[in-house]
């Protein structure tokens, strides 16, 4: 259980980290306004929200790497799932990113929240699953 | 109990053993599978590119055969200029059947009078034959002043309802299929529209767009049926001075080379990685057939047959085997799918991720290959297994 924890943490760093660098905001672009103002685009909005998974996400694994209730690791593995689930969803439905394919947050920041959002779905699901047949083994 | 149900079994009492078979037969064949695809992704996307094009023959200025390739593959700007008085020396070689002119420009990076950084292609649509036959199968008509269409990855921005390059607003009225190449962010129009936006850069663009007179870029070529290209291409390259011809399984050439030296490279890896992991393989299950000889020896002794004991031990390596590979096809397929764009930018080669009949009969090949891998890793400790005396076996401490 101790290393899906582990895996569940890291792909949550992963998650809060590789966003911040790869969007056109930290790569110097914005959208400028007719009034001449400059404004950041979306993909800066979607690495900001991916913070907000990221940390429920980082303290889901810490609380199921030192659970030893069944029912718990159950609860947190649903959760994990359900946030794996909000970080495929942010790129791609709720804020998305640029539409300009050779854009960093296109090539890099859409398709590693999507990786890592399918990652924690199934080692939430795994956890899910080990806790299920640890409840089968106990007498 | 079933075969399969003792071979599971065996696979979930040795955890260790099994998780250290699992993950090396998961990466080699998600490493092999990763090379299939981008092996057939590159070929696939070059054969798009060429069926595009549509030409048996491509004429461009001397010397700048590596620049007009490589705005073709990777849709990097390029500035090549003939006369276009070349078009019609082209049309008098024996053998030429069509000649078709083009220009290749570039718009504008970071500029407020052009949309994006993107190459543009202008045809004649008297004699294009590269865009015609697509427009008359999706849109119904040529390209009138003032359209365009685009690659695949060519799009009008959020809020605006023309594309604009320098300066000029272009209707941007379909979308070619994608090609894994730069022809995706390329915009194709037609000359007329070309030299209105050039005529109209110089009041409305941040720079003018120069066209020089009575130029092209680059000939496309047709040839009679039953001449050869190779043949056509020697002939207008002696009979027009100034050109390179080059014919359609001559193209990207030098891009082949490269991409073959580091295929090479990457094959190697595989090589010595696979070799690796099946050895592993092959001493894990060398030692856990080792540590199990007196239990074989007891199925032996309570009437298991050799075949039996054989089969057995051969399921627990096929159950192994084929979910590592499963889970490495599926992680290498997923990776390589989220990740296309990122791959042809970074890798500087074109790749487009096959269709599904392709990719099913790739996931079967990989699986096959991961099975017969681990298939003959574990024979050897298997067979000398199933071959031991039981009273022998059950003797040993």
């Amino acid at each position: 259980m101790r290393v899906l924890a582990v895996l569940i943490m890291i792909l949550a760093i992963l998650i809060g980290v590789v966003p911040q660098f790869f969007n056109c905001q930290y790569d110097g672009k914005t959208l400028v306004l007719a009034n001449g103002r400059e404004v950041p685009m979306k993909c800066y909005w979607t690495a900001r929200a991916a913070l907000i998974i990221a940390v429920p996400l980082l303290a889901v694994g810490f609380m199921m790497a030192f659970t030893r209730r069944v029912q718990t690791v159950r609860v947190l593995g649903v959760l994990g799932a359900i946030l794996g689930v909000m970080a495929i969803l942010l790129p791609t439905l709720l804020i998305g990113v640029c539409q300009h394919t050779g854009a960093s947050c296109s090539l890099v920041m859409k398709p590693a929240l999507i990786l890592a959002g399918i990652l924690v779905i199934v080692v939430s699901l795994a956890s899910v699953a080990v806790s299920g047949r640890r409840v089968e083994q106990a007498p | 109990m079933t075969l399969f149900q003792l071979a599971w079994k065996n696979v979930v009492g040795s955890a260790f053993r099994s998780w250290v078979v699992y993950l090396c037969v998961l990466l080699v064949t998600g490493l092999l599978f990763s090379f299939a695809l981008l092996i057939g992704g590159t070929r696939d996307s070059l054969r798009l590119v060429q069926q595009r094009l549509g030409a048996d023959v491509v004429v461009v200025p001397e010397g700048t055969e590596t620049e007009i390739e490589s705005a073709l593959l990777m849709g990097h700007p390029v500035t090549a200029w003939m006369p276009r008085e070349n078009e019609i020396k082209i049309a008098r070689v024996p053998g030429v059947r069509t000649v078709s002119p083009q220009l290749y420009l570039a718009s504008l990076a970071n500029a407020p009078c052009c949309t994006a950084e993107m190459l543009v292609m202008a045809f004649d649509p008297r004699t294009d034959f590269t865009i015609a036959p697509w427009l008359g199968q999706h849109l119904g008509h040529s390209l009138s002043a003032g359209e365009a269409v685009g690659g695949s990855d060519v799009f009008v921005p959020y809020g605006e309802e023309h594309l604009r390059i320098y300066g000029s607003e272009i209707d941007l009225v379909g979308s070619l299929e994608r090609t894994g190449t730069g022809l995706d962010t390329a915009l194709f129009l037609t000359f007329e529209t070309a030299y209105e936006v050039a005529e109209n850069s110089r009041t409305e663009a941040i720079r003018p767009l120069e066209i020089p007179p009575e130029s092209i870029s680059a000939a496309l070529v047709r040839v009679e049926p039953g001449i050869d290209p190779r043949v056509a291409a020697l002939q207008i390259m002696n009979e027009v001075p100034g050109v390179t011809a080059i014919p359609a399984s001559g193209l990207f050439q030098g891009f082949r080379r490269q991409i073959g030296g580091l295929l090479q490279g990457m094959l190697a890896l595989l090589g010595i990685a696979s070799a690796l992991s099946l050895a592993i393989v092959g001493l894990i299950f060398s030692m856990a057939v080792n540590e199990r000889r007196r239990e074989i020896g007891v199925v032996r002794a309570l009437g298991a047959t050799q075949g039996e004991v054989l089969r057995a031990l051969f399921a627990e390596a096929l159950i192994l085997a084929l979910g590592g590979g499963a889970t490495g096809i599926l992680l290498a397929a997923t990776v390589l799918y989220l990740f296309r764009d990122l791959i042809v930018v970074s890798l500087a080669m074109p790749f487009l991720f096959p269709p599904l009949p392709s990719l099913i009969a790739l996931v079967g090949g990989g699986l096959v290959a991961g099975c017969a891998g681990v298939g003959l890793a574990v024979l050897f400790p298997v067979v000398r297994a199933s071959c031991l005396d039981p009273a022998v076996a059950m003797r040993e401490q």
